[in-house]
């Protein structure tokens, strides 16, 4: 019965190939057979990948152990099918997914092993197989019919998922294994052998296909392509070269709907079909068609990748690159072509020639295209190892695509299409905000230099065109040069202009999160926040799709990086907290996936997670981000911790800082810090005692700050601000035990001088925080003694009590009768109205910065700066929720909590930039 | 000393013919060369039909008795496209001008278009000619006629669009005229209308917010009761976040009006939050004397700040209004400023001393001794001040101010009364409302 699947798979023209194949490989040195295992169109030069082969065979012994445990699960389900006992093959079904699992585990690739979806297909057909032969059904008995049926429905659900990877395989069963075929016929437990070769050869497939590709591309210069093609090519290639002038219009029509028309079908190389419609693109007779044919060019290209999970080939993406260039030369030099897909335009239609003077309507869509080839850049970036060559090379692709999409957007804007344009920029905007300047300095030095490479490239191009006499010369009109302004900041500038002038919703909202991550990176905290605030986009970004929510949480991480830096500890802190709030950094960045101790995520959740990962180099430090977490909330905590240390419960600033003080405590003996954690909290024990040198010491010798650009003034930074707390925890916490305290004698434990003293202690006598004064002529500070009686003691706390009392059953009542009515104490009331500006203002248009929000903006900014404690971006929504926002669109938020981890990152961004306190 | 010159920053948000009286201002105070000076009113005038005005100013400058070819030929134009209007608006205005005529007018509007146009033969052509005559009017400087135009214009027009511009033109030839309670009016007028129009962007909106506030600035620094005024309108949440994200410098003003106004303690508070805020996108040294006695407790540096405000103040074509008496010229808000100024640090360096040595103190305020020693008295007389003196040390004594328990306790119940009366307001509201459905 594997014969029978085998010889299913091959149409005609495959076996013919596997000749000529054949042929090759005859003439060619002795192969390997894994070499073999390359597609179809390496043969010539299999030889050269052989090397590479050798490199990528070593494969890790678990993925083996893995890839082994499946094998032998199919060798079983094997015979079991050879018996027709349905019975054991269910079962060895369920433990082939589970197996599955466990290998895509191990793998972390998002690619079903060839082996499973083989296995899929000959369990299909075995079933096809079964069902038709009726006579056999009746025959089984009652168990085995009842596993046979409820295989039917478990395969049917199961192969949905993998409907495309089973159609592919159908259509081209490696030929490696055709080859097999023909040995093992007789012989099928060999195979079993033979499969465990099957993860190394994906392996080098991959990696076989490139090299292949880049081969290609060389011939491709050299002009010698036409040997390589196939015998069909030829065919068609001699059809073409009888003579050039008998070739019409028609005929290349025919052609161009016959091999568009073959696309996707079975036995439809992929590669050949490229390979076809760019000859024709060589033979086309008037500029539009030969427009038409290189969308579809494109289109093929697209098709050449594996799957949904898998990048495309880098080489072909290259091409891809190229061919978008060509056509927006046809497009410059024929401005009455109009590329359109929204109307079908005529058959004919691209039949009128060069000289045509109305308007040509050809089927296409440039932004799209634009971003499927951006889309694979990102893919690619995100599969390939960071830490190896490979990466960096590819990075080195960027300028490519960027002077792709500056042609294209400057197409755009020129035709008028600017929606389309904002699209376009916006994929600027985010390949560069990120970049700091010194990266964006080399990457104009790189583009800069692949130019001059580029030019070389570009002539042997144009030979290679008159060698094989296109009919439309193209000549190149776009410029291949990019062209940056000297500033990140400039360009960014620019873009974004453009964007809120004329992007939609999503797409203003991105590059309003860009500018600010910009914004942020280059230091200048107060426009960042102002354009956080003045955007509202804190209210609106849990409507939003989950990769807008993660860049949402990349520029709050920013710009919580940047107010650090600038030396607003509050104001860091209250952007960060939040993100540490829930112990998920790494998912709510999508730099990592964090393992939950108590839920397994799916595979198909996990790959969703794999699919939305930053690139590496977007990364941004975790340790980095930790550390001024952790800084910042222990500059905020310690004083707050002395001046309340009677009753600490009652106002804590950062509870997870407070929760590592506790677990770090507990240890009965502390050895010297390793991890930044560890630091922060050795840190945390000096600045208690006062002692700010130790505590400045300890988290000056952290390696992160080298991360840091101005490094130097940070850290000096730093330690003024070590100091004052510490001035203001060891003035909390001897108060007690001073009458007074002179001058001369902080400013020496300090090393503070006396004007900075005399601030921090007028700061604090005004707040009240210290129940002081100074005395002037002595320079003292003279503790005032606030001693109550008990029963004044009492009596203070009876009230506070009972505001308590009122304050919940206000709370109550409006939970009830759904708010609003009530006059509630002022330290509310301002929240309150925040709260109802922003709900206003929520789904109001944003990008107009919301002047016509003046309320709610104020009274954002009002909140921002309000209030005892700090009321940093977004915190002040947090009092919110115990007020029942209760007809507002928020209900979705109140179950975010009960939900809790069973929910993609989507829900827990909602959690995160709503606050998580109920 | 022209650091702190905001006419370049203003300049931009006003009317060209606005902006002569802070060149001329500059002129006086010699803030930049002559030459400079002269060259920016000519420039400003080549786009006005000032043209004489401009001449003259060009024989001033290069000191010639030629004008350019240019200058004579732009007169001409001027004369003959004056001539045309006249001409155009020439039925409306003799209708105007009649007083008889005029009385035929009634307050609706429809009804004085159709007889206008039934009896007199007056269309919307003439009206729209009305409205160019009064803009060639005040581009040609003659302000009163423009206003009066403009007055009837309005009355007349039904387009919304032309009769704000209308209006602003109005604004701006009153305050030419230095007409300032009509100028008031205008604004306040002017201010409904932009507040309550819905604007087609909301940047428009902001801009006009912002033209506003700056036009306005003639206005309350001489009207008497401006100060207060400025308060009222800057303040409003709507202008302050106009003001933050497009204007920052006119935080000085709105900070000026602060000090020398006592009477807006709460207000102040929020002010002094605001000015924290924006210190990294405007500073002078105005708002960074606040920022010193509020924000950082510096009396040294508000000390330093206080004599530069002076400098500031003076400079300043807005605050420095010299008022002429007999034969010396004093500038009134500088001495109120510097007065209130004084009181500010004294009152908060108070707040956190108990003893205070008073030869430092009276250096920090910038006072000697006696004057110093007879202004704490008063405070104290006036009871403004919980203190004494004790002369033997020279040291002034507060007395300690601590919070009554009892009070103190009073305060936090207080409240919880009010509060659970309308809770039971609410719930009784509530249970009648349920039967009721």
């Amino acid at each position: 019965m594997a014969s029978k699947f085998w010889t299913q798979g091959g149409s005609d023209t495959e076996e013919e190939e596997t000749d000529i194949e054949d042929e090759i490989e005859n003439g060619g040195a002795g192969e390997t057979t894994a070499a073999a295992a390359g597609s179809r169109y390496l043969q010539t030069n299999a030889s050269d990948s052989d090397d590479s082969d050798g490199q990528k065979r070593v494969v890790r012994s678990a993925k083996d152990k893995r890839f082994e445990e499946m094998a032998s699960t199919v060798d079983q389900m094997k015979n079991a099918m050879k018996i027709n006992d349905w019975v054991s093959l269910q079962e060895s079904f369920d433990k082939i997914n589970k197996q599955l699992e466990k290998v895509m585990r191990v793998t972390e690739s998002d690619r079903v092993p060839n082996l499973y979806i083989k296995c899929l297909v000959m369990l299909e057909d075995f079933l096809a197989e079964a069902l038709a032969n009726k006579e056999a059904k009746k025959k089984m008995s009652s168990s085995n019919h009842k596993a046979l049926n409820a295989m039917k429905q478990k395969l049917k659900k199961n192969n949905k998922q993998y409907e495309e990877l089973i159609n592919k395989y159908r259509e081209n069963p490696e030929s490696e294994e055709e080859k097999f075929e023909d040995e093992d016929e007789d012989e099928d437990e060999d195979e079993s052998g033979s499969e465990l070769e099957d993860p190394s050869q994906i392996a080098a497939e991959s990696s076989d296909e490139d090299d292949e590709g880049e081969d290609v591309d060389d011939d491709d210069a050299d002009g010698a392509w036409e040997k390589k093609l196939s015998k069909k090519e030829k065919l068609m290639d001699r059809e073409f070269k009888k003579d050039p002038s008998e070739i019409t219009w028609d005929t290349v029509n025919k052609k161009f709907k016959e091999v568009v028309a073959a696309r996707g079908r079975k036995g439809t190389g992929k590669f050949e079909q490229v390979e076809q419609l760019t000859f024709l693109t060589k033979v086309a007779k008037t500029p539009a068609q030969k427009l038409e044919i290189l969308f579809s060019v494109i289109s093929a290209q697209f098709d050449v990748n594996p799957g949904l999970s898998g990048h495309m080939p880098i080489n072909v993406w290259k091409k891809c690159v190229q061919n978008m260039l060509v056509i927006l030369d046809i497009l410059v030099q024929y401005p009455n072509i109009v590329v359109d897909d929204m109307v079908e335009p005529d058959e004919n239609e691209t039949q009128k020639g060069a000289d045509y003077d109305g308007t040509i309507r050809v089927w296409g869509n440039l932004v799209a295209f634009l971003e499927r080839i951006d889309n694979e850049f990102f893919k690619s970036l995100q599969c390939i190892d960071p830490h190896t060559r490979e990466y960096v090379e590819r990075l080195r692709d960027e300028p490519l695509f960027l002077v792709l999409a500056q042609n294209v957007q400057e197409y755009l804007e020129r035709i008028g299409d600017l929606k389309s344009a904002a699209k376009v920029a916006l994929r600027r905007v985010e390949l560069v905000y990120y970049k700091p300047q010194e990266v964006y300095d080399a990457m104009r030095q790189l583009a800069v230099l692949s130019e001059d490479g580029e030019k070389d490239g570009d002539e042997t191009k144009v030979e290679e065109t008159r060698g094989t006499s296109a009919f439309v010369v193209t000549p190149e009109l776009v410029s291949r040069k990019l062209t940056f302004p000297e500033n990140s900041r400039a360009l960014m500038d620019i873009l974004v202009t453009l964007i809120y002038k004329s992007g939609d919703e999503r797409t203003k909202a991105r590059a309003m999160l860009c500018d600010i991550y910009h914004h942020a990176l280059f230091d200048e905290f107060s426009i960042a926040r102002d354009l956080l605030l003045m955007s509202h986009l804190q209210d609106t970004i849990q409507h939003m799709d989950v990769s807008t929510q993660i860049l949402f949480n990349r520029a709050m991480a920013q710009v919580g990086l940047c107010a650090f830096r600038v030396g607003l500890i509050a104001e860091g802190h209250g952007c960060l907290s939040e993100l540490y709030s829930g112990g998920r950094v790494k998912e709510l960045l999508a730099q990592g996936v964090s393992q939950s101790r108590y839920h397994e995520k799916t595979p198909e959740q996990e790959r969703l997670e794999r699919r939305r990962q930053m690139p590496y180099h977007m990364h941004i430090n975790l340790e980095l981000l930790e550390a001024v977490h952790l800084i910042c909330a222990m500059l905020l905590e310690v004083p707050n911790m002395a001046a309340n240390s009677l009753d600490a419960k009652r106002k804590v600033i950062s509870k997870t800082f407070r929760r590592l003080l506790e677990v770090s405590e507990r240890q009965p003996f502390t050895g010297p810090p390793e991890n930044v954690r560890d630091h922060v909290m050795a840190a945390t024990r000096a600045l208690c005692k006062g002692d700010f040198q130790k505590a400045f010491d300890v988290i000056n010798s952290l390696d992160v700050w080298k991360l840091l650009r101005n490094r130097e003034s940070v850290l000096e930074m730093l330690k003024a601000k070590i100091k004052e707390e510490a001035l203001r925890t060891y003035l909390f916490t001897y108060c007690f035990s001073y009458d007074t305290l002179g001058l001369d004698q902080l400013t020496k434990m300090f090393d503070l001088s006396d004007a900075q003293i005399h601030s921090i202690v007028s700061k604090m006598l005004v707040n009240e925080e210290l129940h002081a004064s100074w005395d002037q002529p002595t320079r003292c500070i003279i503790f005032h003694d606030v001693e109550y009686s008990r029963l004044q003691a009492l009596a203070f706390q009876l009230t506070e009590k009972l505001s308590i009392l009122a304050e919940s059953n206000e709370r109550a009542v409006e939970a009830r009768f759904g708010g609003g009515g009530l006059d509630l104490p002022l330290r509310r009331r301002d929240n309150q109205e925040y709260a109802a500006g922003t709900a206003g203002g929520g789904g109001g248009r944003w990008p107009d910065l919301s002047y016509n929000q003046g309320r709610q903006g104020s009274s954002g900014r009002a909140a921002y700066t309000g209030g005892g404690r700090p009321l940093a971006l977004g915190q002040a929504s947090r009092d919110r929720s115990s007020q029942s926002r209760g007809t507002g669109g928020y209900s979705g938020r109140a179950g975010s909590g009960m939900r809790g981890y069973q929910m993609d990152a989507s829900a827990r961004m909602v959690s995160l930039s709503r606050g998580v306190r109920g | 000393m022209a650091t702190y010159d905001l006419t370049p920053r203003i300049g931009p948000n006003l009317d060209r013919h606005l902006v002569f009286p802070l060149l001329e201002f500059l002129q006086e105070r010699q803030l930049y060369p002559d030459e400079q000076i002269l060259k920016a009113k000519i420039e400003l005038l080549n786009k006005t039909n000032m043209v004489d005005y401009a001449m003259d100013i060009h024989k001033s400058l290069y000191h010639t008795d030629d004008v350019p070819q240019d200058m004579v030929e732009r007169r001409v134009e001027v004369v003959a496209r004056l001539k045309a209007l006249e001409d155009a608006a020439a039925p409306l205005v003799t209708f105007l001008q009649n007083p008889n005529a005029v009385q035929e007018l009634r307050a609706d509007k429809q009804y004085n278009l159709q007889m206008l146009n039934d009896r007199y033969q007056i269309g919307p052509d003439q009206i729209e000619a009305l409205y160019q005559y009064a803009k060639f009017q005040f581009e040609c400087g003659n302000y009163s006629g423009a206003a009066d135009y403009l007055y009837q214009y309005r009355a007349l027009c039904t387009n919304s669009e032309r009769s704000l511009s209308a209006l602003w033109g109005k604004l701006a030839a009153e305050i030419l005229m230095q007409n300032w309670d009509t100028a008031l009016e205008e604004l306040n007028r002017l201010k409904e209308i932009i507040d309550s129009k819905s604007f087609s962007s909301p940047l428009n909106q902001v801009q006009s917010r912002i033209w506003l506030m700056h036009w306005s600035l003639f206005i309350f620094f001489n009207h008497d009761n401006g100060r207060t005024q400025i308060i009222d309108l800057f303040n409003q949440d709507k202008y302050l976040n106009a003001i933050q994200t497009s204007a920052p410098h006119l935080l000085r003003y709105l900070a000026t009006a602060f000090i020398v106004n006592k009477r807006r303690r709460p207000q102040f508070k929020e002010f002094i939050k605001v000015i924290q805020q924006d210190q990294c996108s405007y500073k002078d040294p105005i708002t960074e004397f606040l920022a010193c006695v509020y924000v950082n407790y510096e009396f040294d540096g508000a000390q330093k700040k206080m004599k530069e405000c002076e400098e500031v103040i003076l400079n300043d074509p807005f605050l420095g209004k010299r008022v002429e008496e007999g034969n010396f010229s004093t500038v009134p808000l500088k001495d109120e400023f510097l007065e209130n100024a004084r009181l500010f640090i004294f009152e908060t360096y108070c707040r956190i001393h108990q003893r205070i040595d008073m030869g430092v103190l009276f250096e920090k305020l910038n006072l000697n001794y006696e004057e110093g020693e007879r202004w704490i008295v008063n405070l104290i007389r006036n009871s403004k001040l919980d203190a004494k003196i004790d002369s033997k040390t020279g040291t002034v004594i507060m007395e300690p101010n601590q919070p009554n328990v009892y009070e103190q306790l009073i305060d936090h119940t207080k409240a919880l009364q009010g509060r659970t009366y309308k809770l039971v307001g609410q719930l009784l509201e509530h249970a009648q409302a349920q039967p009721a459905r």
